[in-house]
């Protein structure tokens, strides 16, 4: 009896094609989708877009950046095609606006003086401050296996600081070694070489009152939730098709697309009272300056929760039973959510995946809120984020209203 | 509710429909008129679905017309405003209650607010919900759910009610409960199309039917005069004994004109000439082992066994 009971469950399922799909073919799926998104978070592995600005325009800062450039995981921005960036500003504005996770400025020829500022500087956003912190370890392995001298030479100043003045017999071999060492070691490593003084860390918005990532997360948690919930809700339209409510609604005069605009109505302010609920937290808990931006907040928030109902009905639509339904909203939220950042910065993956981000609202949602909150960003700055999150919400929206009026009338 | 009037407020004409390349319905003839009962009969796949898709305006004919208040429902929202549909199914939404029901399902047929409260009372009472009215349609029995059903396709007042199987899967009390509702509704003037496997309910409530066969029309009048028209004077026969016959009382049974209809023979049934009938015990041998001799005019159910070839589906 019992194992007629799993040969009927078998055939079941073997029989309905859409649960076969979504019970063996997706999970290996998202566990290739997961794989890709989280190993990638090694630091060894991930890629950062850095621009480079060799102010110091010497022979020596000019090998330095050419080394840097060259990094297996680092990406020069803006690239080759384009131009480089002018000054220290532009090198600024790439970090805060997102088109680098961090910058390198080399400002002088790095030298034995210890008085001097660090000639190297990284410049990350402080609310990714992970970004900075591989871009400094990276521009340090690479003036440490590359360029040893510039470390020995600043170990020699201190010694010669803390001991007093070397002997003119002493500063000569000094030279010598290091002239020696210089020619022979572009190949080696040199990982004793103290590097202390050469690069400094500078953060962007490090200054802020609220936690760096509390802007990112609030977004990121609030667009995985929208969707979450805006698909859950959707599925009652499977539940209306099943009970006959449907049936009945259709013969009537308001037909079928009213109850799926309806929905959507009820979706798109339910999103939006879960996207107020999470931010009122962020501002009450942690500070962030809400109401200092509320205008550009509440459009974002409607677009986003707009987006999770649209999709969330389209899915519904396209689904022709709860099971189904559940099992591919579950994996479509996931997924968008990994892609899109709502389950880890974008920055931390391959560069591939990164681009790919782009076709999720969760990685739109984020930026606009992230920028709207971290980076003070204004309607023109917001722009391309609203209309791609306006067009997804419009396009699922009219093929949803297209499947209803299809059902509707059969033939 | 509804508005009274003579001319036919559903009209069929010569409608043929088929999915794809597999015909469904054959030149389909039939009209309604206000305040009459019209039920479709048929086996399963006889087409009284699509009909009824057809009538609601889901599906298109191929050819002909269906008018609903001479208006043709695949087009034009007053012919489906005139139109309420009951499901089979219980097409209501469980957690609100019987009065947040009927006020949803009023305005997505296009009931405006102001009009609103009064015909959700009103169908209240001509529905009598009133003691269900608070709870929530999830909650009630199924005889009170079948009630609801109907009351959500009554608020805005159609003039034709279209009933997919109202009375399945309910007990008797429940079932006259709702026998009663539409008898009221029709004397109101509204007219009914309903299908059903209840095939006695029909007999009494239906004041015509249509028998569907294999999408065709087999037979369509009002229930006496199509039983009048099979049957004339010939009365149904059933015949139980308590054990298999013996060669004699098999062939007695035969000579009457009746059939077994299981394999040890102890159920025989048929029609027979009225004379044969009233002397049927006297006919038959004086031992014969008769638990039960029934006699009586045939029904919808003698009909549909002529027309199909076999009893009627029984739909719990």
């Amino acid at each position: 009896m019992i194992g007629t009971v799993a040969r009927v469950m078998w055939l079941a399922l073997l029989r309905d094609r859409g649960a076969l799909v979504l019970a063996f073919v997706l999970p290996p799926l998202m566990f290739l989708v997961f794989a890709e998104v989280f190993s990638g978070a090694g630091e060894s592995d991930l890629e950062m877009r850095v621009a480079v600005l060799d102010q110091a325009g010497t022979p020596l800062t000019g090998r330095i950046a050419g080394s840097i450039v060259k990094l297996d995981g680092i990406v020069a921005v803006p690239d080759a095609s384009g131009s480089g960036p002018l000054d220290v500003g532009d090198l600024e504005a790439l970090v805060r606006t997102g088109q680098a996770d961090a910058a390198v400025w080399l400002r002088a020829e790095p030298d034995g003086n210890l008085d001097a500022d660090p000639p190297v500087v990284v410049i990350g956003d402080a609310s990714r401050g992970l970004a900075a912190a591989v871009v400094t370890g990276r521009v340090q392995r690479v003036l440490q296996s590359q360029f040893p001298t510039l470390g020995v030479a600043r170990a020699a100043s201190l010694v010669d600081a803390l001991a007093g003045p070397y002997t003119e017999e002493q500063q000569d071999a000094l030279d010598l070694a290091l002239s020696e060492l210089d020619a022979e070691t572009l190949e080696q490593e040199s990982g004793d070489t103290s590097q202390d003084g050469l690069v400094a860390q500078r953060l962007l918005g490090g200054g802020r009152e609220i936690d760096d990532g509390v802007s990112y997360y609030a977004g990121a948690v609030a667009i995985l939730f929208l969707l979450f919930a805006a698909m859950q809700g959707a599925i009652s339209l499977i539940d209306e098709r099943t009970s006959g409510i449907v049936d009945r609604l259709v013969a009537g005069p308001g037909g079928y697309t009213v109850v799926v605009v309806g929905k959507g109505l009820f979706l798109t302010l339910q999103g939006l009272a879960q996207a107020t609920l999470i931010f009122a937290v962020a501002w009450w808990l942690y500070g962030m300056d809400w109401f200092g931006h509320f205008g550009l907040w509440l459009v974002t928030a409607f677009l986003a929760a707009a987006v999770a109902a649209w999709l969330g009905l389209l899915l519904a639509s396209l689904c022709s039973s709860r099971q189904q339904a559940q099992t591919a909203s579950a994996f479509v939220v996931l997924i968008l959510s990994a892609i899109g950042g709502s389950m880890m910065p974008r920055f931390l993956m391959p560069g591939w995946l990164r681009e790919l981000g782009w076709f999720t609202p969760n990685a739109w949602v984020i930026e606009s809120w992230h920028g709207i909150f971290w980076r003070g960003d204004g309607p023109a700055q917001l722009a391309t984020g609203w209309g791609v999150l306006l067009a997804t919400a419009l396009t699922a929206m009219v093929i949803s209203i297209w499947l209803a009026h299809r059902l509707a009338r059969e033939k | 509710m509804s508005q009274a009037g003579n001319e036919a407020i559903l009209e069929i004409e010569s409608i043929a429909f088929a999915y794809r390349d597999k015909p469904v319905l054959h030149d389909i003839n039939l009209d309604l008129s206000p305040g009459r009962i019209l039920a479709l009969l048929g086996p399963n796949g006889a087409g009284k679905s699509t009909l009824i898709r057809c009538i609601c305006g889901r599906l298109k004919p191929d050819s002909g017309r269906v008018l609903v208040a001479g208006k043709n429902p695949l087009k034009n929202a007053e012919a489906r405003a005139a139109t309420g549909l009951v499901p089979q199914q219980i097409a209501l939404y469980p957690h609100l209650t019987v009065s947040e029901n009927l006020a949803a399902f009023a305005r997505l047929a296009g009931v405006d607010k102001k009009a609103l409260g009064p015909a959700v009372a009103e169908t209240i009472e001509v529905c009598d919900l009133r003691a269900v009215a608070a709870r929530p349609a999830g909650r009630l029995s199924g005889g009170w759910q079948r009630r609801v059903n109907i009351g959500c396709a009554m608020t805005h007042s159609p003039r034709l009610l279209i009933l997919d199987e109202p009375t399945v899967g309910i007990d008797p009390p429940a079932r006259e409960a709702i026998e009663s509702l539409l008898t009221r509704l029709s004397g109101n003037g509204l007219a009914v199309l309903m299908t059903s496997h209840d095939l006695t309910q029909l007999e009494i409530l239906a004041d015509s039917v249509a028998f569907l066969s294999e999408g065709r029309i087999a037979a369509t009048g009002a229930p006496s005069g199509l039983i009048r028209e099979f049957f004339g004077a010939r009365r149904d026969c059933r015949v139980s004994l308590a054990d298999s016959p013996g060669t004699e009382l098999a062939a007695s049974l035969g000579e009457l004109g009746l059939e077994s209809s299981d394999r040890a023979a102890r159920h025989w049934g048929g029609l027979v000439d009225e004379r044969s009938a009233r002397h049927m015990q006297s006919r038959l041998p004086e031992d014969a082992p008769i638990t039960e001799l029934r006699v009586r005019r045939p029904g919808l159910d003698s009909l549909w066994k002529h027309l199909y070839g076999r009893d009627p589906e029984r739909v719990a």
